[in-house]
């Protein structure tokens, strides 16, 4: 075992630990380092790595506490948004007796209807569009499942932080996809 | 206190719902909404089917673009770099 291992993961298992990351950190650089500290990691601890998963399983298992231990470093280096930032993009969407601003438009059937692929894009693209460390939060609840009481903890944040972020990205999530074309005529 | 929730506070409700579970009088306070209302009952529902989407989207693989050859073979050379040491 030594590095020629190391580098066949690359080789292997590079673009899919890329796309894994990227999905959750909405950053290119972001996932990068993911994918370098997950293999480095790998590479220390390779004799522990007792070969009964596949090398997949094992380094995508790697790889999420990296996600969550650069999340982590980039909640730290910014403020949570949790007082003004964001909450005038939010108040745009409710009118002033707290009504909706517009009626909500009912989506078809993305899945049946577009291209997964296309899905995909728009998915991507609307959750790249909120702040950073909002799209992190969302990703860790929504795309990668983990209980709230666990993303405070990890991100050191307050569940009400918590809270607020989700809220508001999942706001703003709801209304990009609705003006990128899931919004259909007469369907759920 | 009003008798029904408004859309604005509805929407941190159903937010917080899909995170646990809420407090018996939110609880009722949501559902009460719910029930009542088109626009909230849609936004309920299309926070299930985002999270739907999210995870199924994550879960299969789509073999769209992954690591520049930049940073493919700056990770290689980390390797290296850090086998000789």
């Amino acid at each position: 075992m030594d590095t020629l291992d190391a580098q066949t993961w690359l080789a292997d298992h590079g673009d899919y630990l890329f796309r894994v990351a990227r999905r959750q950190l909405h950053s290119d650089e972001l996932a990068e380092d993911a994918v370098q500290e997950t293999l480095l990691a790998a590479l220390s601890a390779q004799t522990r790595y007792a070969g009964n998963a596949s090398p997949r399983t094992w380094l995508t298992a790697i790889l999420k506490h990296k996600i969550v231990d650069l999340i982590r470093r980039s909640v730290r280096e910014v403020e949570i948004p949790c007082d003004a930032d964001g909450e005038e993009a939010v108040d745009l969407l409710f009118k002033q007796d707290g009504h909706w601003a517009e009626p909500l438009r009912p989506w078809g059937n993305p899945q049946a209807e577009a291209e997964l692929g296309q899905l995909r894009r728009v998915l991507d693209e609307c959750a790249d569009r909120l702040k950073p460390v909002m799209a992190q939060v969302f990703s860790l609840r929504e795309v990668a499942g983990m209980e709230t009481e666990e993303i405070c903890k990890e991100l050191g944040i307050t569940p009400t932080n918590c809270w607020v972020l989700l809220h508001r990205a999942r706001l703003f999530m709801r209304q990009c996809l609705e003006l990128n074309g899931f919004s259909k005529a007469g369907a759920a | 206190m009003k008798w029904l929730s408004t859309c604005k506070e509805t929407s941190v409700l159903a937010s917080r719902a899909m995170d646990g579970r809420l407090p018996f009088a939110d609880r009722m306070a949501l559902r009460l909404h719910l029930a009542v209302c088109e626009n909230c009952a849609r936004f309920n529902r299309q926070l299930q089917e985002m999270r739907r989407l999210f995870r199924e989207a994550a879960t299969t693989d789509d073999h769209a673009a992954g690591l520049s050859a930049e940073a493919r073979q700056r990770i290689a050379t980390g390797l290296q770099d850090k086998s000789d040491t």
